[in-house]
């Protein structure tokens, strides 16, 4: 016999293992890479086009005096930049959107891909513990959406000063912008994975867990709505309060996940 | 032989339904322990229990030299299991399921890349290694998820129907194996529905409806339920001197004509049939074969466990 001392991993090749094998999983799964690559792709290509098209078709009087109403501060800009600025304000915020959607599937397809596999009972065999490998499949279906979106964010980032007005370069380098897409989106991606895998505890059809999942979207679009229509003023103290919230609710979800994920739990009651 | 499994009492609930009530079992290093009920005995539920996947709601178990519900993750570090269904990640190649699962269980990278080359060798799939698991056929999966159990080299193993489904090829390689595994001084404890299977490999039996109604050996179960009996054919077929002459050897219980042979049944055939071939031969009678008559399994098993409503 072979003298193996089995015993449960270290964390970190414990999340190395599972991140591997999520990844390797979902790359090979064309649907599940379509559904990721598709939603920063359609608003990156958008959110360029729009600044561009913004740059080359000057607005018209009822458009900039309607852009000056909800946003008093662009008051004094050229109408054209600042049409520009808020354009590409406009879709910073869609950019938040990215987080709620991409890891949503991912995370989706983690849980229901593994129960209707049949392939948790062995993986909860293992010495692992189940906190521990909630964790890890949390990280593998949030640092690839963290990274589409950042990378997204980069070249609208890059698109946008080789392109846009000065209005909307400062637009799209505003602190209170960047803090958010490194801060915020983190936040908003762990929400996103750990409600995946709440709702994928209760039901078996990835799109129904979907469609469930979905309504994480709806807060970021009222926000949205509620900027462009001048209801709200997205500054810093804003951007904290509502990471200080996300912190707080991601905590709490991430505990909801756990306590549903459970190996009686999924073993016993899952269906 | 030292106690490798040992439970008291073990009793698992769920709501109103008592799904293992009350179970004793003390299983050896090295034995190859059967494990037969009916469908719905609880035999999925007890071998949970046993590895740490589900508490029990009284009673108590010591697994490897571990208590049951105070050190579960080295339960589970020293047991192997093979659930009713392969569950191998089906995109992922032999190698990368195994690798997996190897990491899981706590070895080094170089520890997982030979223990993964050595079960996927012995099961004969290492030329297909590199291959998407969902190409290959029923009982290759299963040999997969039976390499999967075993291989962090636990102590004890437990294989939930390991040959159903099985071609006649896989299902002798996979008794081969766990009969390897007990020359290595490993235990198994096999859920089977097939009874020969069971009558082969294994050393006891429990027969188990809720509760273990009853462990024995095999053969010794089958003696005391259906007495031992010996087969001798003749050449030419047997007279009925020759019948006269086997009743008149001591502790003979009975002999009869079947079939163009003498079947004989005795309390103790190792000291009987010695006696009974000299008579025969002293008689003038030519011996073709002397073989031992046993009661299937499945006698004894129907006879013991009674069917659930």
């Amino acid at each position: 016999m072979t003298a193996i001392v089995a015993a449960s991993p270290a964390r970190p090749t414990l999340v190395r293992a599972v991140c591997v094998r999520e990844w390797r999983e979902a790359l090979s799964n064309k649907l599940l890479v379509g559904m990721t690559l598709l939603p920063p792709v359609v608003i990156l290509a958008t959110g360029v086009l729009a600044v561009a098209a913004a740059a080359i078709n000057p607005p018209s009087e009822h458009d900039v005096q309607a852009l000056y109403a909800a946003a008093p501060a662009a008051a004094g800009l050229d109408p054209k930049e600042a049409v520009q600025g808020f354009i590409a304000t406009y879709f910073l915020i869609l950019f938040m959107l990215i987080p709620t959607v991409v890891p949503l599937t991912m995370a989706i397809y983690s849980v229901i891909g593994e129960k209707s596999a049949r392939t948790l009972e062995p993986l909860l065999a293992t010495p692992v513990g189940v906190g521990d490998l909630l964790f890890a499949k949390s990280l593998a279906s949030t640092v690839p959406s963290v990274l589409v979106t950042w990378i997204a964010y980069a070249i609208y980032l890059g698109s946008v000063i080789a392109l846009g007005s000065r209005a909307a370069q400062n637009a799209v380098t505003a602190p209170r912008w960047i803090l958010a897409i490194v801060v915020m989106v983190p936040l908003l991606t762990l929400l996103s994975v750990n409600l995946g895998i709440l709702i994928s505890t209760r039901v078996n059809d990835v799109r129904v867990a979907q469609q469930i999942g979905g309504l994480v979207v709806v807060p970021v679009v009222a926000l949205g709505i509620a900027q462009v229509t001048g209801r709200v003023v997205l500054d810093n103290g804003a951007f904290l309060q509502m990471s200080a919230f996300l912190i707080v609710v991601d905590v709490a979800v991430f505990w909801l996940a756990k306590v549903a994920f459970q190996r009686e739990n999924i073993l016993v009651r899952w269906r | 032989m030292k106690t490798v499994l040992r439970t008291d009492k073990l009793t698992k609930r769920f709501g109103e339904l008592v799904a293992v009530d009350r179970i004793d079992l003390e299983v050896c290093e090295g034995e190859v322990f059967g494990f037969l009920g009916p469908n719905g005995a609880g035999k999925t539920t007890t071998l949970r229990l046993l590895c740490a996947l589900i508490g029990p709601t009284s009673g108590s178990a010591e697994v490897a030299g571990f208590r049951l519900g105070r050190d579960d993750p080295k339960i589970r570090a020293s047991v192997g299991i093979l659930t009713e269904q392969p569950g191998l990640y089906e995109r992922q190649s032999a190698w990368e399921n195994l690798v997996f699962y190897a990491t899981l269980y706590g070895l080094t990278t170089a520890e997982a890349g030979s223990q993964a080359e050595r079960y996927l060798r012995l099961m004969g799939l290492w030329e297909r290694r590199t291959e998407p698991v969902a190409t290959f056929s029923r009982g290759m999966k299963q040999k997969m998820a039976i390499a999967r159990a075993a291989l962090h080299e636990p102590r004890l193993l437990f294989l939930d129907e390991p040959t159903t489904g099985l071609d006649p090829d896989a299902a002798k390689t996979v008794r081969e194996f766990i009969v390897q595994l007990r020359g290595e001084g490993r235990t198994v404890f096999l859920c089977t529905h097939n009874l020969d299977e069971a009558d082969r490999l294994c050393d006891r039996i429990a027969f188990f409806r809720r509760n273990v109604i009853r462990i024995a050996d095999p053969d010794e179960l089958r003696a005391e339920l259906y007495g031992r009996a010996t087969e001798i054919r003749l050449m030419p077929a047997p007279r009925p001197e020759d019948l006269a002459r086997v009743r008149a050897v001591p502790g003979v219980r009975e002999a009869r004509f079947e079939n163009g042979s003498i079947v004989v049944a005795s309390a103790d055939p190792l000291h009987t049939n010695p006696l009974l071939i000299r008579a025969l031969v002293e008689g003038g009678a030519q011996i073709a074969f002397v073989t031992e008559r046993k009661a299937h399994l499945e006698d004894v098993y129907l006879k013991i466990v009674e069917p659930i409503e």
